[in-house]
Order: C-alpha cells, then sequence, then structure tokens
C-alpha cells in the first residue's frame, strides 16, 4: 500500500549527495533544477502517499510501518529502518516537502549571486532529509537521529557565510543549545528503554496507558527530558537564545528552517507522545505554561527590534508559544493545524523581508528603511497578507487558527482564565509588532539614501504569491486537518464558540494596529522614540538590578564559591599526585604488596 | 613428580622474576624477569593440564606464550626508542611522567 513511500525520503538525500560530488562541476541552472527538483519530487511522492492514505477508511489510517530492512538485532533488541505512514506524518511531510519546495524555488532568485551556489543548495536538501527522517522515524532511535541531523543541518546553514565572525558564532550558539536538548532526548530514550524494553513508537504507546496511572514517577520523568528537547529545538524558554541569532543565516534559511518546519519539530513531538503526555498531566500544565509564558515573552521583544529579521525571530518563538500552549490543553489538532497556518504566513513574511533585504543589499536594519510600497508593489502585498495573517484578522488563516486556540484555553478541559488573558494580550502586542514593521518598511521615505531598491525577480516573486494565497485562504483547510488527524489523537479536536471572548481578542487585536499606526504617525518616522519613552520606566530600574546582583550575587556568591571549590580540589590533588613517582620499580613494588595484601586477605579471612 | 613439587618449583622460580623485577635496573633484565614469571605460570598450567587430564591449561599456556611474544616485540621497540634517544638504560631515570 504505501510501499513507494521510502521514495519521499530518498530524493533529498540523492540530491545532497549529488550536489555535494557534482555541485561543482555543474552549471548554475543545473545545481538550481537539481535542487528543487529533488523537493519537487519528494512532494509529488507525498501526495501519492497522502491519497492512497485518504483511500483507506478514518479508523485504517493509523499504524502502518513501512520497514525497508531489519538494521539490528540483539537478544530482545531490535531495531528497524522503517518509515511511518499515519496522518501525523504524512501531515509533516506536506508541510516539509510543500513549503520546503517553495522555499527551494525562492533561493534559485534570492542566492542567485553567491559564488558557494551549489554548497547552499546541498545543505538545504540534507536539512529536508533530515526533517523527513524525523518525522518518518517510527521508534524513538530514528527520531533521535533526525533530531540530531536537523540540528547538523540549521548549523551549517546559519554559519553558511562562513567569513562572518558573528554567523560563525551563532551557529556555534544554535548547535550547543541543539545538543543539551539532544541530550534531554537520548537520556529520555535510555529511561524509555528501561521501562518498556522497547524503543518502537507503536509498542510503548500502546502499553503505556496499562502500565502506569497518571502522574507516575517514570511517566514524568520520561515526558520532562523529552520536553527539554522539544524546548531546544522550538526555542522555548529557557532555550531559546539562540533562534535570534540564527537570524545571521541567508533569509530562505530563516524561512524554511526557524520559522516553518525545523522549529515546529518540538511541537511535533509532543503531539507524537500525546499519548505519554496525557499520562503526566503535570508536564501537561508545564507545556501550557512555558508556551504561554514565551509567547508573551517573545511578543513583548519583538516590539522593541530594529532588525527586520530579529522581528519575525521572536515572533516565531511567540507563535510556537501558542502552539505548545494548544498542546499543553490538550487540542493538539489545533496545536498542528495552526503549525500549518504559521508555517505558510511566516515563511511569506521571512520572504518578503529577504525580498526587501535583498534590494536594499543586505541591509536589514528598519531605521534604514522606508517608503518601499511604490518601488516593490507585489513584495508589498504579500508582506501585507502575512501581516494580516500573523495579526489574525479575520478571514485569514491565522485568524481561524490563533482564534481557536485563545478560545480553547479558556474553554478547554485545562484551560483557565489566565491562560486567555496572556494569550490574548500576546495577540495585541502581535498585532502591534507586526503593523510596526509594516509601516516602517514600505511607508514614508527611504530612510537610506545610497540604496536603489528594486522589485525582486519572478522567480522570487512567485513562490511569494503561492505562499500569500495559501496563508490567505489556509483557513478553510481548519476542518478537514481536524478530521484527518482524528484517527492519531483519538477524537475529534472541540471548537469552542463564544462571541464575547471573541470580540474581545478581536478589539485587543485591532487596539494593536491601531497602536502601531498611532506610534507611526506621532513618531514622524523615528523608531527609538518608543524605546526611549519607556526607558525611565523600565530599563533603568532593570539594569540597577541587574547591576546590584552581579556584585553581590554573582562576584561574592556563585563566582566566590565556585573558585574556593576548584583551589580547593587543586590543592588535594597535589597532594595525592605525589604518589606518581614516575619510577618503574616503585610502582612494581605497590602492585605486589596490593597483590599479596588482597592474597592474604582472601587465604586467611 | 607429586604436586608439591610442581608447586614449589613454580612458586620459586616467580618468586625469583618478582624480586628480580624489582631489584634491576636495567630494563633488559627487568624483562628476562617478567618471562620468568609469565614461564613460571605456564609450567604450572601444563602440569596441572597433565594431572587434572584436560586440555585447557595447555590452551592457556599457548595463549600466554603468543600474548607474551607480542608484548615483547612491543617492549624492545620501547625500550630500543628510549636508549637511542637517551644513550642509558636506567630506569629509575626515566621518571618524566611523574606527578
Amino acid at each position: 500500500m504505501f510501499a513507494s513511500s521510502w521514495l519521499i525520503l530518498l530524493f533529498p538525500l540523492l540530491g545532497f549527495i549529488g550536489l555535494s560530488w557534482y555541485g561543482n562541476r555543474i552549471s548554475r541552472n543545473l545545481v538550481g533544477l537539481v535542487g528543487c527538483g529533488t523537493i519537487g519530487a519528494s512532494f509529488f511522492m507525498t501526495l501519492v502517499t497522502l491519497s492512497n492514505l485518504l483511500f483507506l477508511p478514518p479508523e485504517e489510517r493509523v499504524g502502518h510501518v513501512q520497514t525497508l530492512y531489519q538494521w539490528v538485532s540483539a537478544g530482545s533488541f531490535k531495531l528497524d529502518v522503517a518509515i511511518l505512514v499515519d496522518p501525523l506524518s504524512v501531515f509533516m511531510f506536506l508541510i516539509v516537502t510543500g513549503v520546503g519546495f517553495v522555499i527551494h524555488v525562492y533561493s534559485v532568485g534570492y542566492m542567485h549571486d553567491d559564488p558557494e551556489y551549489s554548497r547552499f543548495f546541498a545543505y538545504l536538501n540534507l536539512f529536508i532529509f533530515s526533517m523527513l527522517v524525523l518525522v518518518a522515524a517510527a521508534d524513538f532511535f530514528f527520531l533521535i537521529v533526525g533530531w540530531a541531523l536537523v540540528g547538523l543541518a540549521s548549523y551549517l546553514l546559519i554559519g553558511f557565510w562562513r567569513e562572518k565572525t558573528s554567523a560563525v558564532l551563532a551557529a556555534r550558539k544554535a548547535f550547543v543549545m541543539n545538543v543539551i536538548g539532544d541530550v534531554g532526548m537520548v537520556i529520555a530514550a535510555l529511561v524509555i528503554f528501561e521501562t518498556f524494553g522497547t524503543l518502537n513508537f507503536a509498542d510503548v504507546f500502546a502499553s503505556a496507558p496499562g502500565m502506569f496511572r497518571p502522574n507516575d514517577d517514570s511517566m514524568l520523568l520520561i515526558t520532562l527530558l523529552l520536553l527539554v528537547g522539544a524546548f531546544a529545538k522550538s526555542a522555548q524558554l529557557p532555550l531559546h537564545t539562540w533562534l535570534p541569532d540564527a537570524m545571521e543565516g541567508p533569509t530562505p534559511v530563516s524561512a524554511l528552517i526557524h520559522a516553518a518546519t525545523m522549529v515546529t519539530a518540538g511541537v511535533y513531538l509532543v503531539a507524537r507522545c500525546h499519548v505519554l503526555y496525557e499520562l503526566a498531566p503535570y508536564t501537561m500544565y508545564l507545556i501550557a505554561g512555558v508556551g504561554i509564558i514565551t509567547a508573551i515573552f517573545a511578543g513583548s521583544m519583538a516590539m522593541f527590534q530594529y532588525d527586520i529579521k530579529r522581528v519575525i525571530a521572536y515572533s516565531t518563538m511567540s507563535q510556537l508559544g501558542y502552539m505548545f500552549l494548544a498542546m499543553g490543553i490538550g487540542v493538539y489538532s489545533l496545536g498542528m493545524f495552526h503549525l500549518m497556518t504559521h508555517a505558510f504566513f511566516k515563511a511569506l513574511l521571512f520572504m518578503a523581508a529577504g525580498s526587501v533585504i535583498h534590494s536594499l543589499d543586505g541591509e536589514q536594519d528598519l531605521r534604514k528603511m522606508g517608503g518601499l510600497q511604490s518601488v516593490m508593489p507585489l513584495t508589498h502585498a504579500t508582506f501585507l497578507i502575512g501581516a494580516l495573517a500573523l495579526a489574525g484578522i479575520p478571514l485569514t488563516s491565522g485568524y481561524f487558527s490563533k482564534e481557536a486556540i485563545i478560545l480553547s484555553s479558556y474553554h478547554a478541559d485545562m484551560g483557565n482564565i489566565v491562560f486567555w488573558a496572556i494569550a490574548v494580550l500576546t495577540a495585541g502586542m502581535t498585532a502591534f509588532y507586526i503593523s510596526r514593521v509594516y509601516l516602517f518598511t514600505f511607508f514614508g521615505r527611504l530612510r537610506s539614501p545610497a540604496a536603489h531598491p528594486h522589485e525582486s525577480p519572478m522567480i522570487m516573486i512567485i513562490p511569494l504569491l503561492v505562499l500569500a494565497v495559501l496563508a490567505l485562504l489556509g483557513g478553510v483547510l481548519g476542518p478537514w486537518v481536524d478530521s484527518f488527524l482524528a484517527p492519531v489523537f483519538g477524537h475529534v479536536a472541540y471548537h469552542p464558540h463564544d462571541n464575547a471572548l471573541e470580540s474581545i481578542a478581536l478589539v485587543v487585536g485591532i487596539g494593536g494596529i491601531a497602536t502601531a499606526g498611532l506610534l507611526y504617525m506621532v513618531s514622524k518616522e523615528r523608531l527609538d522614540l518608543f524605546k526611549e519613552a519607556l526607558a525611565p520606566l523600565y530599563v533603568r530600574p532593570t539594569k540597577a538590578i541587574g547591576a546590584f546582583l552581579e556584585q553581590k550575587a554573582e562576584r561574592e556568591g556563585i563566582d566566590f564559591t565556585v573558585d574556593q571549590v576548584g583551589l580547593q580540589i587543586k590543592e588535594v590533588s597535589h597532594g595525592i599526585s605525589l604518589w606518581q613517582s614516575g619510577k618503574v620499580r616503585s610502582y612494581a613494588l605497590n602492585m605486589i604488596v596490593g597483590v599479596v595484601t588482597i592474597l592474604l586477605f582472601v587465604v586467611f579471612m | 613428580m607429586g604436586q608439591e613439587f610442581v608447586l614449589l618449583v613454580s612458586a620459586s622460580i616467580f618468586c625469583v622474576g618478582t624480586v628480580g623485577f624489582i631489584i634491576r635496573k636495567n630494563p633488559l633484565i627487568m624483562f628476562m624477569s617478567i618471562e620468568l614469571m609469565l614461564n613460571s605460570v605456564n609450567f604450572l598450567l601444563v602440569a596441572y593440564s597433565s594431572f587434572l587430564n584436560s586440555l585447557d591449561g595447555q590452551i592457556f599456556a599457548l595463549f600466554i606464550i603468543t600474548v607474551a611474544a607480542a608484548e615483547v616485540v612491543v617492549g624492545l621497540a620501547i625500550i630500543l626508542t628510549i636508549f637511542r634517544t637517551r644513550h642509558e638504560m636506567d630506569v629509575d631515570h626515566i621518571d618524566v611522567l611523574k606527578g
């Protein structure tokens, strides 16, 4: 039935290998053709698999494991190279290959003048392959393999411009933070193997409900360890620091990896392991709490950034927070739906921003933009659609997915009024910061006199238009996503209707847009006015507290303790090291004395 | 040839080897002492293989001889290199790795 599904993974792998080996020897056009063609073929195979899946009745769509061959067989431990085909993995395949294909096409235009064109496409194909391994994994082992591979691809692509120090540093930071998550995942896998005797998803999820009661220790341990990986990959607090820096990479990378696909791996992980998480309600509360705190924290950070890509990066963190909130309160398919719409409109925003950056010769500073609306009408229109979807304006895709999560945060069983209030506040911030970016980029006058902006070539504009259509109309897919994913999650998501709460959220969102408009009018295109106005209120007290803590807590507290521990250990070890005389004969004597002592002990005791 | 005799001979050779290893400073002599110790054990193994009517002891002895040969190759190579670089053969002077 799904015998050809492995081709989905094969094409990007072939593309990666081919471009790595022959990339420098073939023409640029051929490199672009291979890079995009492999992903296009992969997308086509995904569609074939999807249609096969849709022919089955809904209850028979889960648990199809396509085993390619047995890799390890040691005692009771078996490891198959296998592909899991179920609605959730096919859903992710669609996003990864579909959005990935569009971004590949965009990259043909964006990276056109880069001397290392083929290396870029080789890495992009490697990333798509890794992400597909992660999603297609039928056990925790290959999940971790994919998990680490996407981390590697992300590292390579953030540091793609390797002559730039900041890019190399950012890449290293991202890698280290991701490895922290990997360690959590590996320990989680070990604990799972210890507990269940298998790493297979199907076996673990089938036996877990019978073996444990909710909030049993081992369930909490496993879910929390998995969560370390999820939070690191999805840039949730406190493992979020790498994502804003990751914007050092080329813009298509930001769109593909740091908005649409890789950072959603954490959300996918929770969705995939929802059986385990339902046995650990405490962890669910933690997910919802961290998600909503990240959402508002990142939203507030985005309000003050000058770098257009950083605003969108913080916005990504914030939207991921919404997805984790949805996971935490148990409305999985709403979270996955938001993942999909977010992939559409955030990739669109990044690529439209990339189009702006491209036309300004690499300028990313909002203070040097402005007035581009007349020069770049198509980029302007697509960015506007992305911004409207992100702000959650009715009838755009973002409205359907975000509004559903916000309503559920109050009406779901695990929801409460606090989650709802913070979610609505964050929605207001979202509307504010994206309107601010939009107004300061496309209206007024161009604040960088040397620049000669121009509309981007059609190969960049067409992907923008495709995503703009999806970002605008993707919302109609909502009910389909719910029913398609229902076999995996065991139930159809409940859609509450509450006109009062919905209108409050809408008013807050429009309020955010209005505030941004007001700021734009008042500030006369000076972006730092807003920041300066808030400085005495917020920035200075925080700095004072920071200075006080640095002296008292860090220098005299933590540093002193750490230094003393080190010094004492050094003293003791110096004493012990005198035993090591370097004389072979004294070692031999010590050994003989030791052996004789042990012998005497054994014989006479 | 009784068991006591075999044990006594083996133990004596082993002690000669041990003492020789500790009191001599020439690495070549120390090497010979190690061989003495190994062969005292081989002797014991072969003798008991005969007493117990089992081939296990002889197989073990063969293994020990093989490993000892490999070990001698490495050891002699090290001694040769040390002699080439330092032009002396006193193990007490070779103490670069002291703590």
